[in-house]
């Protein structure tokens, strides 16, 4: 089963529990979200949310770092946990980091990140680094430009992509980028985003891409998730969703996204959150005391996700 | 009349170390002028001198920090003076919170851990009104209910608040002695969509019930377009292009802007867009001429030369770039 499917979540769960013994204290940091990734055609899957709506846990959980406290992770059909061939799975899944000058040390030059990986992947003849090449010029840099230079030498967007280069040297089909481009230059931003959209379109890598920026999820992504407090609350294309979101908390978040534009500005008041953990420990529908069209019923029953206009949307508005 | 009128401003970080001495160029001749009870923004990507400026304007100068040159000066209903002539600290510690106030950048960690949010309020308020403690709940409750916080807020440590709630209560903070003019570094940087709406949604309201002006500086164009009268856009520590925010953002005339605002993705719109090329200089060593000319599109002979100089080009726009002297 699942033969031709790249990634399947069914069902995830992951609890973290904070304090021990009369003070502990359960959060569903990731709460039965399912989703799927076809093996072709390539894909951009965004997950998008608020921060601690768990979308970085879910990424630790695709990449292993975390194991889910219940239902399934299947990459290519096997399931993670008793994955056959690790090494495989580190080869074709890769990550890229929020912050490209913490993911490299400060003291190690950029090129030795690139040679230790090409070295442990693959039998690289003495001195030569094909596979570094390759991939550098993937992302538009050359051999020569990160030659001896330590990360401080370099700027956000040149590390960032240089960060993209080396997860790219395993020639990997999967990369879990988490906010990839948040650290980055406005100026220099677009150049990591395009990149993205050309390693799907040209070397057929499908990604996920986790972000909280709708305007750059809109911009390169096939389909969105949007998470709140754990759960996915509405999942579709992201032209359906962001152009006319179901959801009233995708509703909210796409009316917030700040248009570069003093002519369309907010005028509408909007009311705020005050307490995360309420949230999380609510009852029924988690938006519930925020959300503009609240029922009596979403304060007690949490919703389905009931499909509306091709796409999955947990709200009892759409029974 | 110009409440802040700001006259070529050098400001430079200089550092010996090892006998050697480092001067990064933070802040290189840069002059405006802010009118009473206006938004000015002030734009550009990390490392162009915008928290330097705000800085210096603000007289928090501290080495390795130094003013070169320049003035800056306030134009109070009943008072005028120049900040960087100041040199006694209790002089400046009488402008700070009640002439001018700072809304910090990273206003995530700048709340004190081991102290209650009402101790926070009390430093700010005793040190500089003479007010008894039932008058000084009076003032918070006020402010508080007006900013639409709980006072309940005033009990509680920062960890126990998420994110977006410590911001407004540091915007709450900042705001609370009614100062003339507020000066907000990144205030919505590194804070959810929604949050940063809630954010900039108190920021007008204060605004529109004390009647102050405000000074914000952010590298987020879309924020800018949401709460600017006008703007400044700078680039490697310089002002290349200023104006009102209309016409910045309809049409802007230095290629560094339209690059920026070109680059910008939105909802609703996926058209291919490309960012500038190259990356923005560093300040120790910038380059000749035009700052921007290793990445303009448009680089003459006469860029890699000369450095233009800002000019008015009609309407209180002004632009530093020889394109447009050209046209003239």
């Amino acid at each position: 089963m699942n033969n031709d499917k790249l990634l399947v979540l069914d069902n995830v769960t992951k609890v973290f529990t904070k304090g021990q013994g009369f003070v502990k204290s359960k959060i569903e940091a990731v709460s039965r979200v399912s989703f799927e990734l076809e093996l072709q055609p390539p894909e951009i899957f965004t997950l998008a949310g608020e921060s601690g709506s768990g979308k970085s846990t879910v990424a630790k959980l695709i990449l292993g770092f975390e194991a889910p406290t219940s239902g399934s992770i299947y990459y290519k059909g096997q399931p993670l946990e008793h994955l056959k061939g690790k090494r495989e799975f580190i080869r074709d899944v890769q990550p890229i980091f929020q912050n490209p000058f913490e993911t490299f040390n400060p003291l190690k030059k950029v090129q030795n990140y690139f040679h230790d990986t090409e070295r442990s992947f693959g039998s690289p003849p003495r001195g030569q680094y094909p596979l570094t090449e390759r991939s550098l010029e993937l992302v538009g840099l050359t051999a020569a430009e990160i030659k001896d230079k330590y990360p401080s030498e370099m700027s956000g967007g040149q590390l960032q992509r240089a960060s993209i280069a080396r997860a790219l040297i395993t020639n990997p089909s999967l990369l879990i980028a988490d906010e990839p481009v948040s650290m980055i230059d406005a100026s220099l931003r677009m150049s990591v985003v395009n990149l993205f959209k050309r390693l799907k379109e040209e070397q057929g890598v499908s990604i996920i891409y986790i972000t909280h920026d709708l305007a750059t999820a809109y911009y390169i992504s096939d389909r969105i998730a949007i998470m709140l407090r754990g759960q996915f609350v509405e999942i579709g294309s992201v032209k359906k969703v962001l152009d006319n979101p179901l959801h009233p908390y995708s509703q909210l978040l796409q009316s917030s996204v700040p248009a570069p534009d003093p002519r369309d500005r907010w005028t509408e008041d909007i009311a705020l959150s005050d307490l995360e953990a309420r949230e999380y420990t609510r009852q029924g529908c988690k938006f519930a005391g925020r959300c503009p069209r609240v029922m009596e019923i979403c304060q007690r029953q949490e919703p389905e996700h009931y499909r509306v206009d091709d796409r999955l949307v947990k709200c009892h508005l759409y029974r | 009349m110009a409440i802040l009128e700001v006259k070529n401003l050098k400001a430079y970080y200089i550092t010996h170390k090892y006998g050697r001495s480092s001067t990064v160029r933070a802040v290189d001749g840069v002059s405006f002028e802010v009118n009473k009870n206006e938004i000015y923004g002030i734009a550009g990507e990390s490392g162009c001198g915008k928290s330097t400026l705000l800085k210096a304007v603000s007289g928090l100068v501290k080495p390795p920090l130094q003013i070169l040159d320049g003035e800056v000066s306030y134009n109070f209903s009943d008072e005028s003076l120049n900040i960087l002539s100041l040199n006694d600290d209790r002089q400046r510690r009488r402008l700070r919170g009640v002439r001018i106030s700072l809304i910090p950048q990273g206003s995530m960690s700048v709340l004190n851990p081991v102290r209650r949010i009402r101790k926070s309020f009390e430093d700010v308020v005793y040190a500089h009104l003479d007010v008894s403690e039932s008058e000084f709940e009076e003032m918070v409750r006020d402010h508080l209910q007006a900013l639409g916080l709980d006072w309940t807020v005033m009990h509680t440590y920062p960890h126990q608040l998420s994110g977006g709630m410590r911001q407004r209560i540091t915007i709450a903070l900042s705001t609370i002695l009614r100062p003339d003019i507020i000066f907000a570094d990144e205030p919505t940087t590194a804070l959810d969509v929604v949050v940063q709406r809630g954010v900039v949604q108190l920021i007008k309201k204060i605004k529109e019930e004390q009647q102050n002006t405000l000074i914000l500086v952010t590298h987020d164009m879309s924020i800018h377009a949401n709460l600017c009268d006008r703007l400044a856009v700078m680039y490697a520590g310089e002002i290349v292009e200023e104006g009102d925010v209309q016409t910045l953002f309809s049409n802007p005339k230095h290629p560094y802007t339209s690059m920026l605002l070109n680059s910008l993705p939105r909802v609703g719109d996926s058209s291919p867009r490309a960012s500038a090329p190259g990356a923005p200089p560093s300040l120790v060593d910038p380059p000749p001429g035009c700052r921007f000319h290793p990445r303009c599109p448009f680089a003459m002979e006469r860029c890699r030369k000369e450095a233009p100089l800002l000019r008015d080009v009609g309407n209180r726009h002004r632009v530093a770039c020889f394109l447009q002297e050209g046209g003239q």
